[in-house]
């Protein structure tokens, strides 16, 4: 049983292993996608192991996989898994062009084990010091692999996004340690005052000043990693600047990391104050980072960007999810998680292959997609459909659970003010990526992978995410609905 | 004036070093020379050693003798002389001018936030049995004082020094008012820091050589 939780997390480090072997990136990459099919599997294993509704706990807790874990770490299997594939065919393009020297190409693939590595074993653990230490590990893993191209561009949003995480995790650090202090009078040992599950059982007994001050310092703290407004600024820069299987990475698995983090002190919080005070922080995060987001969708030009400032507004939409709460809340908020992860990646791999044929980042300069690169117009244009969350993808599911939560919770004002910002991001994202895929081809472009092998390795993973979301959209898959439901009960 | 109240001889060698850790924390806001920053902040490290020391000693906790042990050499002594040599020897950094509020503003508004914490926790009673009341409003200053750095020193080396005393205060917090911290915890804390300090003093070396080839300071985020 213990074996799962190890294997999950430990597996991604092959690929670290590889990249020290080769700096060829295509048997490097080979094995970090072998590695992360194992992971996933893993994962899956976890899920099915404690769909019984025992959690598998050992160490003193420090590993601790409940249906939550499970979740979250399938999705965050699956988001590597599928930008593994899509790294195997952009990092050996760049590397043939030279854009990569091999050295590089050697950190990306270590940096790209140990990120994985570290971010699936951060939602596998319920020791919230142990926790931080894991997020944190997860900034540093990916803060090079943002610079790791060598701009200067990219060192600068390298050293914004470390220093503004690393500012944000203190004071998650701060926040775990008021939680602490508010379970001292508490009887047992030390290490269960830091153990999530212990923390839950007696709740009633917390000393609700230290966690009222602590639940907040942990939102803000987390929140960074999740790029909740207005603790966000460094997101954008980190998602455009950085290699777009990394980006995919960034914004499908590492956010939800966040958010598991903060999902486990709302539990806490709701156990101990009553839903309504972490129910409050979370509909005004999340409202922020909605309206914020959805604006700064219009008349961006730089799509990477684009797609940024759209994390940032379906971070939003997860926490209002959460804030909602209710069965409906939980369970769309949840079910967004996987639908987002799944779409991002979708469009940042997609991006990969137009950063290649373009050799630019400007929506304006690129235009005709469809034409020119057929699948990749394809998947860009039914991608931007489906994060914008229209029907029959996932993400319209999803929404239209969080939605329907809100009008349960007897906030009809709210609701109509999601809607509005979303009707408002929707015509922000779409103006500028309708206009890149369809129109006429005009501008330079390049072949973007070298052989038949990058080109098919590339198209892979994108069909595949775009099939996910397509079936994500029209039934949710019994085994998926139980794993949901069983994380949504041990939430409530 | 309850939370001054100090429980023992221990106690009150704990309040007096955090104290000095405070005034360390202030002095660096107050500085402009990168040397002065380092300075400082080694200083303070060695004074966070210190105050582990005193809580290993009080609570007869063996692992946070190792902790001490690690804050006097790796923060105390070699990450103000890596960032020294690596950083401001070879770049030839002296004076901060990156300073976007001035120094005697930066200092009123840091003292405004020390006696904000105190205000919002010097009378919380949120520890049982720790050493010493007076420890949660000193750390919780030194916090807001390293995030005050982060936010008006616009320079690489002053957000990374920030950052650091941010760190220290955390620290500072996590050791002398919780010896019962789970030390598999602590201790990966620290290795985050010091892996955060290694990649930091890379990236900031490698940011600080293209822009003298460049030329030109950062420039805020590009659209």
């Amino acid at each position: 049983m213990i074996l799962l939780p190890i294997l999950a997390s430990c597996l991604p480090l092959l690929g670290s292993v590889a990249g020290l072997l080769t700096s060829r990136a295509q048997p490097a990459g080979g094995i970090a996608v072998a590695a992360a099919v194992g992971s996933l599997g893993a994962a899956v294993a976890e899920a099915a192991m404690t769909g019984g509704g025992t959690p598998i706990a050992s160490a003193g807790s420090f590993i601790y996989v409940d249906g939550i874990s499970a979740f979250f770490a399938i999705t965050v299997a699956i988001v590597v898994l599928l930008a593994g594939i899509g790294s195997i065919a952009y990092v050996h393009a760049q590397q043939v062009r030279g854009e990569l020297s091999p050295n590089r190409v050697r950190a990306y693939f270590v940096l790209w084990g140990l990120f994985a590595g570290s971010m699936v074993a951060s939602v596998e653990t319920a020791n919230l010091g142990l926790l931080f230490v894991l997020v944190e590990a997860c900034t540093l893993a990916s803060v090079v692999l943002v610079a790791i191209e060598g701009r200067t561009s990219g060192l600068e949003a390298g050293w914004r996004y470390v220093i503004i995480s690393s500012l944000g995790i203190t004071i998650a650090l701060v926040g775990t340690l008021f939680v602490f202090f508010a379970a001292t009078a508490l009887p047992g040992s030390p290490e269960q005052h830091l153990t999530w599950a212990y923390l839950v059982h007696h709740a009633r007994q917390l000393d609700g000043t230290g966690l009222r001050l602590g639940f907040l310092l942990a939102v803000v703290g987390y929140g960074t990693k999740v790029g909740l407004v207005p603790m966000h600024t460094w997101l954008p820069d980190a998602h455009a600047e950085a290699p777009s299987p990394a980006s995919a990475l960034l914004s499908g698995a590492l956010l939800n990391v966040g958010m598991y983090a903060i999902l486990r002190y709302v539990v806490i919080a709701d156990r101990a104050l009553g839903p309504a005070y972490a129910s409050h922080v979370l509909l005004t995060f999340g409202f922020l980072s909605v309206a914020l987001g959805a604006l700064f969708l219009v008349r961006r030009r730089d799509f990477k960007r684009l797609w940024a400032y759209s994390s940032v507004e379906h971070m939003g939409i997860i926490a209002i999810g959460l804030g909602f709460g209710g069965v409906l809340g939980l369970y769309g908020a949840l079910l967004h998680t996987l639908n987002h992860a799944v779409g991002k990646a979708v469009l940042f791999l997609a991006g990969g292959t137009l950063v290649l044929a373009y050799e630019t980042r400007q929506a304006s300069r690129i235009s005709g997609v469809l034409s020119s690169l057929p699948v990749t117009g394809a998947v860009l244009l039914l991608g931007s459909l489906a994060v914008v969350g229209s029907p029959p993808f996932g993400l319209f599911i999803s929404e239209f659970t969080i939605v329907r939560a809100g009008l349960a919770a007897q906030s009809p004002a709210l609701v109509g003010l999601l809607l509005l910002l979303l009707v408002l991001a929707f015509i922000g994202f779409m103006f500028t990526t309708s206009r890149m895929v369809l129109g006429e081809p005009k501008g330079q472009q390049r072949q973007p992978y070298p052989g038949r092998l990058g080109a098919v390795l590339a198209a892979v993973p994108i069909l595949l995410g775009l099939a996910g979301l397509l079936v994500l959209g029209l039934w949710v898959p019994g085994v998926l609905n139980s794993l949901l439901m069983h994380s949504v009960e041990v939430i409530r | 004036m309850q939370s001054l109240a100090v429980v023992s001889s221990g106690g009150l060698l704990l309040t007096l070093v955090a104290v000095l850790i405070l005034l360390c924390a202030l002095a660096c806001l107050g500085s402009k020379l990168f040397d002065r920053y380092l300075r400082y902040y080694g200083l303070q490290s060695i004074l966070l050693a210190v105050a582990a020391g005193t809580a290993a000693y009080l609570d007869h906790e063996p692992a946070l003798w190792v902790l001490c042990a690690l804050t006097l050499c790796l923060k105390g002594i070699a990450i103000p002389y890596a960032a020294r040599r690596f950083l401001v020897r070879r770049l030839g950094l002296k004076r901060d001018t990156g300073v976007t509020v001035g120094l005697s503003v930066s200092l009123i508004t840091g003292a405004g936030l020390c006696a904000f914490a105190y205000l919002l926790l010097g009378s919380q009673p949120l520890a049982h049995g720790v050493i010493s009341v007076s420890i949660i409003p000193i750390s919780t200053s030194v916090i807001l004082l390293g995030a005050l750095m982060m936010v008006v020193r616009r320079h690489m080396v002053a957000q990374l020094v920030g950052w650091l005393i941010m760190e220290n205060g955390a620290f500072l917090a996590a050791v002398t008012l919780t010896a019962s911290f789970p030390f598999i915890v602590e201790a990966g804390i620290f290795f985050d820091v010091i892996a955060g300090v290694l990649i930091m003093l890379a990236m900031a070396t490698g940011l600080a050589e293209q822009m003298a080839t460049g030329g030109g300071l950062p420039a805020r985020a590009p659209e």
